[in-house]
């Protein structure tokens, strides 16, 4: 069957497009060229004056998995606020800054996104992660495992293991999780806290295993480097919310010597300490090294004010704020020897010095950071705001006086101590494109998606033009998924199920016998039990795998 | 492991006997029937002989056997008249959890499991303050000072001692570090045999006073005055050593069972327990191992979770859910005459069978159930980890374990069952 859309204004930056009038064909799912003019279409749509983009792709947001699932229970009265009906097509739900997996699906693909990444998948909690993920409609799906607090790697790099058998042990962690890429969170930290430590900063030595963040690093990126995995190594890098932060922040950049890094939600990690308050704004030294360093690329983790919770596997950063909880009620959790978990709902306030400068700090990274394709809009749902809130951000980056007029309107101490109303830079659709739907699916390796080349998957976004970028964005026209109309006029309109995204790096089967002495001895779960087969994703947890390629190691 | 293809000798099978979820054990099956059993419990031997043995398999319509069509047509029908259906027992897999919360919310159910009182205990912790806890394979590689609370924990769980307290191996916490106390109503006669081989010391205090023992444990650690009247002097004494203890150990580790915590206002103990460990953590780690998980309490809640965005006891009437840990109650809303229709869900054990109630039931149990009195409709169905592949939850809430299918079986799953269900009923409804 042909699918023909005619007249749309296409905004396609990885085939160099730019607000040109094209039409696209559709086959089987995937986009076609330009077929011979005596084949029937079979259905098309006039879409002359309308927006068309690929879908759009988060590549850093917490749906799925364990501590999902603990602030949901935490927060019964975000979820009494907020709830979703069901209709004869779709499910209930609720929940705003931890919605229940169905709403968030729903609501993802109402906004244009066809595709969502889970950043921090612990290993061991890989199946649940997944399930949730299966259960979160329409969107295709994928997640970063979580590596480099764990007791087996930390104990194999302070013995001096070989970086083969790192690597080895790296791409099994692929393979076993069933994971598109590896995430490395508070390098050494997480565990360091399991012995007390309270802090650990990039040269700190472990209080056990007396290596540093920046071994861990370089340790991991390498093998990543090595086995050709296409998503470089994904950093959430030491000290998160610190004042004084960005110089960790620089450390780690400098960590990966030269080696291709991904440093996630930066906006809480570009933190000076100069002031009255000891809290400043080091933005301009976070963007300018970013812009000196191609081989970094970032998200911003970007706050709106309001209520939400922050979830991360930083237990060890997670408890040291959890005095700021609101409302007041926090969860840790040590798990399993492989990393952690903790829990703590957050207001962000506009009228609060901090919170107002942290949101003034975000805007000014995608503003004084240059390239496109190395900045990505992210708000770390629900860490900085739940990603509803993604229209109103993309606003706040296309229109200049909008964003001033609520610079005015936030701590004045703040506004005044940040760059932010010196900043005259605007985005243009090309370019939000580029950071939501052609940037991210070329650091995750996905040739796919993310662009409207013949080949690409019909993952489809039309807009209606709009002077107001929020509603444009709010309520596309039309969502395509895999050819198919999923949402009209911003309602599902065909509930759908996706696929799991993976890579498969080749490895030394030799590595599962080093790996089986050790959960033989130390783990309460088997070897057996704890990998993920293709089969078991598929009819047990519910979501077949993609697999992706591989550059192949070197 | 996950599998549907079936050997005879099976090595790491997944126990789905309790919340240990222990994941070691060897089986043999031949012909459907068990020939060994290796490193199981005395538990998970009753489990897999129940599980094996040869039962029934045809649904019943008042206690008449029929056909699986006939008591799907039969099930749909109770429930399209159905003002206020309750799904409860939820004893089920995750697929098996999945099918029924989209059938509850067609049918706008109300939902609740058998452990329900059990699990709100500590939901409602979490709820209110939240917690710091541990998992298995942290108790058994960091922790030098294990608070077991209560006197059923060993019964309840057989193998933790062995499996999580006592390991023959661990990273960083030798056997000659490790202690255990036992606070508790014990009488020193009674203990557990493979406690021997540790450090053990025993605190006996009843379940009542364990929230005291909480109190005077933190107020000792904070250096604030406590009051030790509740206590002789000799358990004081022992209170006093405890609280020194607690400020010295490395990684100190607090379990419970909730259920076991069967008295009036327990949740208000574990808050104790949990304000305890958090006080602690200031100065050196502490944890929380609640002890949960069995009959799949930890496994349908959790899917609850996600799904609905609540734990259970939400209900869909109103097209959303809506959630209330003591309104939503099922034991109250089958003796309020709140509900009109029960759906029991109960594929792991016989013994877990539906309460009374004078509303049609409807039965998906496990197919060596009997009944007193028949229910409408039951449809024996399979065990998960023995007539199907599935998933099921540990203790902690974090790790998923696969479970294998051991014997070809014309049972159905509880997900089958769901979505024949589900289809019925959109037929009905003409969607
Ligand atoms: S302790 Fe529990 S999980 Fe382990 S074998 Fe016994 S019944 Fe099964
Ligand atoms: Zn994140």
């Amino acid at each position: 069957m042909l699918t023909k859309l005619t007249g749309g204004t296409l905004y396609d930056p990885a085939n160099a497009i730019e607000g040109k009038v094209r039409d696209i064909y559709i086959r089987d799912g995937r986009i076609v060229s330009t077929p011979p003019a005596s084949e029937p279409v079979h259905r098309s749509y006039a879409l002359d004056g309308k927006i068309v983009m690929a879908g759009a792709i988060d590549l850093h947001t917490h749906i799925g998995g364990g501590k999902v699932n603990i602030a949901r229970t935490m927060l019964p009265e975000d979820h009494r606020e907020h709830v979703r009906r069901s209709t004869t097509l779709t499910r209930s739900g609720s929940g705003h800054a931890t919605p229940s997996t169905l709403a968030a699906g729903y609501r993802y693909a109402e906004m244009g996104y066809t595709s969502c990444f889970e950043p921090a998948i612990l290993p061991v909690n890989a199946r649940q992660a997944h399930m949730e993920m299966a259960d979160t409609p329409m969107i295709d799906t994928g997640g970063y495992a979580m590596l480099g607090n764990d007791d087996l790697l930390l104990e194999m790099i302070a013995e001096g293991a070989e970086q083969e058998t790192i690597n080895d042990y790296v791409a099994w962690t692929l393979h076993a999780t069933q994971c598109i890429g590896i995430k490395v969170v508070n390098p050494g930290g997480i565990n360091a806290f399991k012995f007390n430590a309270r802090e650990l900063d990039v040269d700190d030595l472990h209080p056990h295993y007396r290596i540093s963040p920046r071994k861990i690093l370089r340790t991991l990126s390498l093998a990543l480097n090595n086995l050709g995995v296409p998503h470089p190594l994904h950093v959430h890098a030491s000290n998160l919310g610190v004042p004084g932060n960005f110089h960790s922040t620089l450390s780690t950049m400098d960590a990966a010597e030269g080696l291709p890094i991904h440093l996630t939600h930066v906006q809480f990690h570009s933190y000076g300490a100069e002031g009255d308050r000891k809290f400043s704004s080091s933005a301009a030294e976070i963007a300018e090294a970013v812009n000196r360093h191609p081989n970094i690329s970032i998200d911003v983790g970007q706050i709106m004010f309001g209520q939400t919770v922050t979830v991360s596997g930083d237990t060890m950063r997670q408890y040291a704020n959890h005095g700021h909880a609101h409302p007041n009620k926090w969860t840790c959790m040590d798990i399993e020897c492989d990393a952690g978990c903790g829990v703590v709902p957050f207001r962000y306030r506009d009228k609060n010095f901090v919170n107002a400068l942290q949101w003034a700090i975000g805007l000014e990274l995608f503003l004084m950071i240059d390239d496109p394709w190395r900045v990505f809009l992210t708000t770390d749902h629900p860490n900085g705001a739940p990603f509803t809130s993604y229209p109103h951000l993309i606003r706040l980056l296309m229109d200049r006086s909008f964003r001033n007029d609520l610079l005015s309107q936030i701590n004045p101490d703040a506004a005044a101590s940040s760059h932010l109303s010196t900043l005259d830079r605007v985005y243009s659709l090309y370019e939000i494109a580029i950071m939501t739907r052609a940037a991210p699916a070329r650091i995750l390796g996905l040739t796919d998606r993310g662009h409207l080349a013949p080949g690409a998957i019909a993952d489809i976004a039309v807009y209606h033009q709009a002077d107001n970028p929020e509603r444009m964005f709010q309520q596309p026209m039309l969502v395509f998924k895999q050819g198919e109309v999923v949402v009209e006029e911003g309602r599902i309109t065909r509930p759908i199920n996706g696929t799991t995204q993976v890579v498969r790096p080749d490895y030394d089967p030799g590595i599962e016998k080093r790996l089986g002495d050790w959960f033989e001895q130390y783990h309460s779960i088997k070897l057996q039990n704890f990998r993920i087969s293709d089969d078991e994703m598929a009819a047990g947890i519910g979501s077949a795998v993609t697999i992706h390629p591989c550059r192949g190691r070197n | 492991m996950w599998h549907n293809k079936i050997g005879n000798i099976t090595n790491a099978v997944t126990c789905p006997g309790c919340g240990l979820s222990c994941d070691d054990l060897q089986l043999e099956v031949s012909d459907g029937q068990l020939v060994s059993l290796e490193k199981g419990c005395t538990l998970a031997r009753s489990f897999f002989d129940t599980a094996l043995t040869p039962h029934d398999h045809n649904p019943m319509i008042d206690g008449s056997r029929t056909s699986l069509d006939d008591a799907i047509a039969q099930s749909a029908e109770l429930l399209r008249k159905a003002h206020a259906p309750l799904f409860a027992g939820l004893v089920t897999d995750v697929n098996g959890m999945r099918g029924t919360l989209e059938v509850a919310d067609h049918c706008g159910a109300i939902l609740d499991h058998c452990n329900g009182d059990g699990l709100f205990r500590n939901i409602r912790v979490l709820q209110d303050n939240g917690w710091f806890a541990t998992t298995f394979t942290e108790v058994r590689n960091r922790a030098d000072l294990m608070i077991v609370v209560g006197n059923q924990c060993f019964d309840r769980f057989p193998r933790l001692i062995e499996r999580v307290l006592n390991p023959e191996h661990s990273l960083f916490s030798s056997a000659s570090e490790r202690k255990l106390i036992l606070l508790g109503p014990w009488d020193n006669g009674s203990l557990p045999t493979d406690i021997e081989a540790m450090a053990c010391t025993v605190i006996p205090v009843e379940h009542r006073q364990l929230s005291d023992a909480a109190g005077v444990l933190r107020g000792l650690v904070s250096g604030r005055p406590v009051n030790m009247q509740a206590f002789g002097d000799k358990t004081g004494d022992q209170l006093v050593e405890l609280a020194t203890q607690l400020k010295t150990a490395k990684y100190s580790v607090i379990a419970w069972s909730a259920t076991e915590l069967d008295f009036p206002h327990a949740e208000l103990t574990i808050q104790c327990l949990v304000d305890l460990i958090k006080d602690l953590n200031l100065t050196t780690r502490s944890a929380a191992l609640p002890l949960a998980g069995t009959l799949a309490d930890v496994t349908s809640n959790q899917v609850c979770t996600w799904q609905l965005g609540y734990p259970l006891r939400t209900r869909l009437q109103r097209s959303y859910p809506e959630h209330d840990p003591l309104i939503n109650r099922y034991q109250t809303l089958i003796a309020q005459k709140e509900t009109d229709l029960l759906m029991w869900i109960s594929s792991l054990s016989p013994q877990v069978v539906p309460p009374v109630t004078d509303s049609p039931t409807i039965v998906l149990g496990h197919p060596g159930m009997t009944f007193e009195n028949d229910p409408d409709v039951y449809i024996p169905v399979g065990v998960p980890g023995v007539d199907h592949p599935g998933h099921w939850y540990r203790s902690d809430a974090v790790c998923p374990m696969p479970l294998g299918r051991l014997r070809e079986s014309d049972l159905p799953a509880v997900s089958q069952i769901m979505m024949l269900l589900n289809n019925k009923l959109l037929q009905a409804t003409g969607e």
